[in-house]
């Protein structure tokens, strides 16, 4: 038996939640970021905007415009250029982190 | 801390697969710069912790409204291979720091533009949260620019650099000449880094392409793991 719409919307996710890092290789701010996650041992996808550029427009999309490197996207949240206290309040909200 | 509710996940998806429904428009510009608005307020629900303490924070992100720095490069480095040239710079603290100084263990020298500068004030940033990193592979870290030891430690106060600032002050831009990193017209030195072996020898070297660019970090560790591999197999 198939569960209603409402239903299916009320079950908690039980797949992992994206964590993604649209940044530039020579940008400190995303080499700051990256180094913070890979010390917490957190996987997140990297994708390099110079080497991907039709990510921007979604970005864009997304963010009114402000695309900016680094953006993360942690779940549905997408954090513009954060610091690593803000990315760790966002982590944290997101289950990923205590 | 509970993750996001599902719903706010499915809207989210729905949203986002919108953007290539709607024509370019004014309106289009109005519903993403509403959704933009709703992102940054997620950035300002409360914490659990608080804000690491100490620093001058509004004085440390000042970088981030100041002028751009961005400039194509003009020089190339010292091959790999070269002896470093000497230097006698002095610290924020007045101590004079030389080459011979660091001989026995890889050093790191970081040429940058200027302090308080928005490249330089993210590049330093990211090796002072890397410090343990320099100091698991042994290496020292010194950083070259030609503000004046006062500046140096007034901005190393603001950032909480803890690694030595030296001062290429008097004659200006000297050791930076010497290690082809000038910028004549600039009257500062490019972006640059130098890995210098054990013996004093050039090991690794990089001039970024523009100046605002940071070096890769993960590009720099291989150089010092590299350096570490040839000292096993001696």
């Amino acid at each position: 038996m198939t569960a209603p719409a409402y239903a299916r919307r009320a079950t908690p996710s039980t797949t992992r939640v994206p964590l993604t890092v649209y940044g530039r290789r020579w940008c400190g701010i995303s080499q700051m970021i990256r180094r913070y996650l890979d010390r917490l041992g957190v996987p997140y996808e990297y994708v390099d905007m110079d080497a991907n550029p039709a990510v921007e427009q979604q970005l864009s999309w997304l963010t009114g415009g402000r695309v900016r490197s680094p953006t993360i996207r942690v779940g549905d949240q997408l954090l513009v250029q954060p610091s690593t206290q803000e990315l760790a309040r966002a982590l944290a909200r997101a289950g990923i982190t205590r | 801390m509970a993750a996001l509710p599902r719903a706010i996940h499915d809207l989210e998806e729905e949203f986002a697969a919108l953007a290539g429904e709607i024509p370019e428009s004014p309106e289009k510009r109005a519903i993403s710069l509403l959704h933009g608005i709703v992102m940054e307020m997620w950035r300002n629900l409360p914490g659990d912790g608080a804000e690491p303490a100490g620093g001058f924070p509004d004085i440390a992100e000042l970088y981030r409204n100041a002028p751009p720095m961005e400039a194509q490069a003009i020089n190339e480095p010292l091959p790999p291979g070269t002896p470093a040239p000497a230097f006698a710079l002095s610290d924020p603290s007045g101590e004079v720091a030389r080459l011979e100084d660091f001989r026995g263990r890889p050093l790191v020298i970081v040429f940058y533009p200027l302090d308080w500068s928005p490249g330089c004030s993210q590049q330093l940033d990211l090796y002072q949260q890397e410090l343990d990193e320099f100091r698991r592979r042994d290496a020292e870290l010194v950083a070259i620019s030609v503000d004046s030891l006062y500046s140096h430690g007034a901005w190393a106060a603001v950032r909480q650099i803890t690694f030595p600032l030296l001062a290429d002050f008097h004659p200006k831009g000297d050791v930076a000449r010497a290690y082809s990193v000038w910028r004549e017209p600039d009257g500062f030195s490019e972006r640059a880094l130098y890995v210098v072996d054990p013996e004093g020898t050039i090991a690794y070297s990089q001039v970024t392409p523009y100046v605002h660019h940071v070096p890769d970090i993960y590009e720099l560790f291989d150089a010092l793991d590299q350096i570490a591999g040839v000292a096993q197999g001696r």
